[in-house]
């Protein structure tokens, strides 16, 4: 199953040279494996997001790696220095290597 | 010579096929709970080096006491200038007292402009956030802030 997520740019109207940030959200559990289901008392297996990569223009410019103290639906905001137009791809690999990517095209203002 | 060889290969074959569901679909090793206490994580962190107390160097904007430890927003700038050949390369979060203190570990590039970083931790009880930032030169920086948990989550 495709991993959900959205990516986007907080910033708008900014320029080439502008520090913008950008918001990842991945909609995912993060089980530690410590906490039971509180009716069979069984215990929920470890299962987290692990890595999120983003590319911007064919070069790596940020990689997060995750664990399970991060909340659910890990919510992260990094910069991004604008250098042009072009695309912002973002992947996500859980626990369990599942993958799923998203994109958002980057335009600065003329 | 043929009828060992080939209850032998039937075996193997059995034996593989019982635990690939467990071993691969699910990686038995990645379902367990593993406990991080503090200690060995800045341990291996630091590796030895000099750190330097950064509180002067970063901002954080943490709130002192949130009303639910699932979800609490941490926000660091490190104010550091992001040259080409100096700039900080690794921003960590980390708990003191969660059973798994790793929250995130986050690689910069130079192409990131500066030095910052939004996430939500979890946190079980009352206890510190602590920031760890490096440089590519080795520099460690580090800070800290008293989180006061009421309601905690599941950390």
């Amino acid at each position: 199953m495709e991993l959900r997520g959205v990516v986007k740019i907080l910033d708008q109207n900014y320029k080439v040279g502008d520090v913008v940030k950008a918001k990842i959200i991945v909609i995912h559990k993060m089980d530690t494996g410590f906490t039971k289901d509180k009716e069979s008392g069984k215990q929920f297996p470890r299962f987290y997001m692990k890595e999120i990569t983003a590319t911007y223009n064919g070069s790596v410019i940020a990689h997060f790696d995750l664990d399970v103290a991060t909340s659910q639906n890990p919510v992260i905001q990094f910069p991004l220095k604008v250098t042009g137009p072009g695309e912002l791809v973002v992947d996500f690999v859980n626990s369990e290597d599942e993958k799923g990517q998203k994109k958002v095209a980057i335009v600065p203002a003329a | 010579m043929k009828r060992r060889s080939f209850i032998k290969g039937t075996f193997a074959l059995a034996t593989i096929g019982l635990l690939n569901p467990v071993l691969f679909r699910h990686g038995l090793l990645a379902e367990e709970a593993v406990e991080m206490p503090f200690k060995e994580l800045l341990d291996e962190y630091v590796r030895g080096k000099k750190v330097e107390d950064g509180a002067a160097l970063m901002t954080l904007n943490i709130p002192d006491a949130p009303e639910n430890g699932a979800v609490v927003p941490i926000e660091v700038t490190v104010n550091y200038p992001m040259n080409p050949d100096d700039y900080i390369s690794n921003i960590t979060v980390l708990t003191t007292k969660n059973k798994a203190n790793k929250a995130i570990s986050f690689d910069l590039t130079p192409a990131n402009g500066i030095a910052y970083l939004f996430v939500n931790v979890k946190m079980g009880q009352t206890q510190d956030v602590v920031i760890l930032a490096q440089t590519n030169k080795g520099r460690i920086f580090k800070a800290s802030k008293n989180v006061r948990v009421a309601l905690g989550g599941c950390g």
